[in-house]
């Protein structure tokens, strides 16, 4: 089985307060994985330490990182550097000022493309011009030719994943990608995410709050929950027979045009703890609305081989 | 970026206008009668008067204020009491030595500034980081007559190797003239420096904290690339607009330096003017060196804006 | 704290400084001006009479640099405070009451434009040498930067909605004063005030130093320094203790000034 991304017993820390724990993650080649969480559930910074973009201030540790296949925890920061430039594409979710306000696209759009692959200026700016197109500008030229400030948001996105495409990358990290686009945009890009996924072969791991958006898009997931994984599996699989609790309730509050007319939207009280993510017992205990005693103790980890569904709870 | 320019345009035109109107009316509270100064003491009364109307010091103030402004338009500022020459000419000889050490100094500050800045900013809190600093708020607080001084005894006498006082105008040997502005734009730079490095380590720090530099990050450019493509770019705006304000400063503030070093520069001839109560020539010599001020900030200004293509128009279309 | 360096290195430099003008006032080794011709020139030394030597008038140097401070003090926390009122004043006059807005602040403006040792100079001229003139022109060179401050901390603390709360349940004018706009504009009044006397000591020594400013037979640094020029090259040391003087005051202050910065200012914005 050819994997993107291995990711073992990763453990996050600011200081002495941990702030992810216990995550493990696999992404298979070619394939689409969600993951889901609130704000603050750890998600982004997971995924950064898959790339080595974790922020000065942040140490970690994990038994296993293998990203694009090759390991990141035995590779220099050389190794890693060239490594992640050449194969992984990176869409963030703010698109204010990811790219430079001060630069033209042209100018920054080509520069990882001309340092890795050893190309010229002329021919990385071929290539971003079919990109640009590919990604549903019509006059990529123009584009080309623009400050990032001249763009609206959604085009700034595009932009961004074509950026992310300039060195045929294995996997690409897509952070919350459509949270700040409108919604008709938002499908656009989606769309894009597929199309790309289904003709380039590539791995997406997409980050997200919107488990809609997750179920529709994603091949697997993976629900995270004040920086631990608590149930990851086949969308179809999870999504048909969700077993932790915070899942169920998550998918009960996707809003549905079915929703009757003066019914309230569900919604899961109370909010993620930031502190004590290292507690031996469940993380969600506190907002459970099933938890027992014995959750402040333990927490059993239940591993489905059969359907590669995986989940902490003690309930069964 | 247009209506930018005329806008600023207007209001440096304005305080031109209150620039000189305080020049003139302030400078005339000064107690004196000029053309007793040009006579002498032992000048009969009558000719004192004489000279005195002739010098239309006795219309009215207003009048001699309108007519002072216009002569202004055609460069004719007077002729100053204590030279006897005219004061636009004083100036003309005074301004290479002036402009010399000051462009000198912002040459070696803008140097230094920038390389220790940057360093400072990448290696938040090392040991070079703190050794800048200090040396920048050192260098803010040393007077420059006291360095200077320093200087001129160090590099003057004991080391021989530098002139201890004199200007060598560049037509006249080139070497010399180096070495003339030396140690007086050192000593400028010392004053300036500090406060430019600040700037310049706050900008790339702000710099370095945003989004773009993730995105450098993952694509892993080299270490040159994503420092100055993509961190310096974006840190420019305010040392510049520094820059330019340092510059128009030390156009006006050379007095000092110059007093010690004996060069005959603008703020020489400031101070002779003080002291000999020369109306006349000092009226010139601040409005001149003001509206210098004014005229340099403007500049500066614009071209930052200009620089940030933010500012520039929007276009939108189809794409 | 490791974090506020800045300020309590000032506040030790500003004490020494403090520290000294008091001591003045109660005890100086000798009578600063008194001249004691056969004793010229005397270098210092530990177990001298005259630990920091004498000058070229046999004065005491160590004297002198003392009752120096009170001069040099007098005219930077005075102009100073002068300055800051006046500024204050004229500020809040602009914010309030806009007719008087506009002119105001141009000739704000235009006084700005002066660089500072030009417009303390120019100054001089008109008001007599001394310490009088000193002080006037020192404070008319900090009123703009006062008063744009005050106009534009009142600007932006009334578009502020807590102040707009406030109106809205009745509160006084007075009272709306007193208990808003003051504390929020206190922070930086007080940076801006301690930096300025930085800059104003600044311009007072040099001033001195040009002839300018304070007169003989009165001491000041700036003054000392001056008349060691002569002397200089041979010697060396009689420049030493001003300059030493002066840059401990300026750096005090100015590192103060930083420091409150920080603390006030930037509090959770840490470019620092």
């Amino acid at each position: 089985m050819n994997e993107t991304v291995v990711l073992k017993d990763l453990q996050i820390n600011a200081g002495d307060n941990i702030l992810v724990n216990k995550t493990s993650i696999v992404i298979e080649e070619g394939e689409i994985f969600g993951l889901v969480g609130e704000s603050g559930s750890g998600k982004t910074l997971t995924a950064k330490a898959i790339i080595n973009l974790l922020p000065k201030g942040l140490s970690y540790s994990a038994d296993e990182i293998i990203t694009a296949g090759k390991n990141m925890l035995t590779s220099s920061a050389e190794e890693k550097k060239e490594h992640i430039g050449k194969n992984i594409g990176y869409i963030p979710q703010n698109t204010v000022f990811y790219l430079h306000p001060m630069i033209k696209i042209k100018n920054q759009i080509g520069d990882g493309y001309v340092y890795h692959m050893h190309k010229t200026k002329k021919e990385a700016l071929e290539k971003a011009e079919s990109l640009l197109y590919k990604v549903g500008f019509k006059y990529p030229k123009i584009v080309l030719n623009y400050y990032p400030w001249q763009l609206s948001g959604g085009m700034r996105q595009r932009c961004n994943i074509a950026m992310a495409l300039m060195n045929d990358p294995k996997l690409i990290i897509a952070d919350e990608p459509t949270t700040a686009l409108d919604s008709t945009v938002q499908r656009q890009v989606m769309d894009l995410f597929r199309t790309i996924n289904e003709e380039m072969k590539l791995s997406i791991l997409l980050i997200s709050h919107n488990l809609g958006l997750v179920k529709h898009y994603s091949h697997s997931l993976a629900v995270m929950y004040a920086g631990q994984i608590v149930e990851s599996g086949y969308t179809n699989t999870v999504f048909s027979n969700p077993k932790h609790p915070y899942t169920k309730l998550l998918i009960e509050i996707i809003p549905s045009f079915k929703i009757k007319k003066d019914e309230r939207l569900a919604e899961i009280p109370g909010i993620a703890a930031e502190n004590g993510r290292d507690i031996k017992g469940c993380v969600f205990f506190k907002r459970c609305p099933k938890a027992m005693d014995i959750c402040k103790e333990m927490v059993a980890e239940h591993i489905d081989d059969k359907h590669d569904h995986y989940y902490r709870c003690n309930l069964e | 970026m247009l209506s930018y320019i005329l806008d600023r345009l207007k209001s440096s035109i304005v305080v031109l206008f209150v620039v000189s109107v305080i020049t003139f009316f302030v400078l005339m509270i000064i107690p004196g009668n000029p053309a007793q100064l040009i006579l002498g003491t032992d000048a009969t009364p009558e000719a004192i008067q004489e000279l005195h109307a002739a010098m239309g010091l006795d219309r009215p103030l207003y009048q001699q204020y309108l007519s002072w402004l216009l002569d202004l338009f055609t460069l004719d500022m007077g002729s100053s009491y204590v030279y006897g020459e005219s004061v636009t000419a004083l100036i003309a000889r005074s301004i290479p030595v002036t402009f010399s050490i000051s462009i000198f100094a912002m040459v070696m500050s803008v140097f230094i500034a920038f390389l220790f800045g940057i360093i400072s900013a990448i290696k938040k809190n090392s040991i070079a980081d703190y050794f800048s600093r200090s040396i920048m708020q050192l260098g803010a607080a040393i007077p420059s007559f006291w360095i200077g001084m320093v200087f001129i005894v160090y590099f003057g006498i004991k080391l021989r190797i530098l002139p201890v006082s004199g200007f060598v105008p560049i037509e006249q040997s080139f070497a010399g003239f180096i070495k003339s502005i030396l140690l007086p734009s050192v000593v400028l730079a010392i004053g300036e420096v500090g406060t430019l490095l600040r700037i310049i380590r706050s900008s790339m720090l702000d710099s370095l904290k945003q989004d773009y530099m993730d995105m450098a990050r993952v694509k892993g450019l080299s270490t040159g690339k994503t420092y100055i493509k993509y961190a310096l770019r974006g840190a420019l705006t305010a040392p510049l607009t520094i820059i330019g304000m340092q510059f128009a400063k030390l156009a006006g503030g050379t007095v000092v330096v110059e007093t010690i070093f004996a060069l005959p520069g603008l703020g020489r001839m400031v101070l002779t003017a003080v002291e000999h109560r020369d109306i006349v020539l000092l009226q010139g010599l601040v409005m001149f060196i003001t509206s210098t001020v004014i005229i340099i900030t403007l500049i500066v200004d614009i071209s930052v804006m200009y620089l940030n293509p933010r500012i520039k128009s929007f276009q939108q279309g189809e794409l | 704290m490791r974090k506020n360096i800045s300020l309590i290195l000032g506040i030790i430099l500003v004490l020494i400084i403090i520290a000294v003008w008091v001591l003045s006032f109660v005890y100086m080794p000798y009578p600063p001006n008194e001249m004691n011709i056969p004793d010229k020139f005397l270098k210092p030394s530990i177990d001298s009479e005259h630990i920091l030597g004498t000058d070229n008038f046999g004065r005491d140097i160590l004297s002198r640099i003392m009752y120096g401070s009170r001069n040099v003090l007098l005219v930077g926390i005075g102009s100073v405070t002068l300055g800051t009122l006046l500024g204050i004043f004229l500020g809040a006059v602009a914010a309030m009451k806009r007719f008087a807005n506009t002119i105001i602040m141009r000739i704000m403006d235009g006084l700005m434009a002066f660089p500072g040792i030009l417009l303390a100079m120019m100054l001089v001229a008109v008001l007599e040498r001394g310490i009088q003139g000193s002080i006037i022109a020192i404070s008319i060179f900090m009123v703009p930067v006062f008063s744009r401050l005050v106009y534009s901390m009142i600007l932006d603390t009334e578009a502020l909605l807590y102040i707009k709360a406030a109106k809205s349940y009745g509160s006084s004018r007075k009272q709306i004063f007193l208990r808003h706009y003051i504390p929020a504009m206190l922070p930086r009044l007080i940076t801006q005030f301690t930096s300025a006397i930085g800059s104003a000591v600044m311009i007072e020594t040099s001033l001195s130093f040009l002839g300018l400013g304070i007169q003989p037979p009165y001491a000041s640094w700036g003054l000392m320094l001056s008349e060691s020029r002569q002397f200089f090259l041979s010697y060396p040391y009689l420049a030493v203790a001003p300059g030493i003087a002066i840059i401990i005051t300026v750096l005090g202050f100015n590192l103060i000034g930083d420091g409150l910065n920080d603390i006030l200012i930037n509090r959770g914005n840490s470019n620092e």
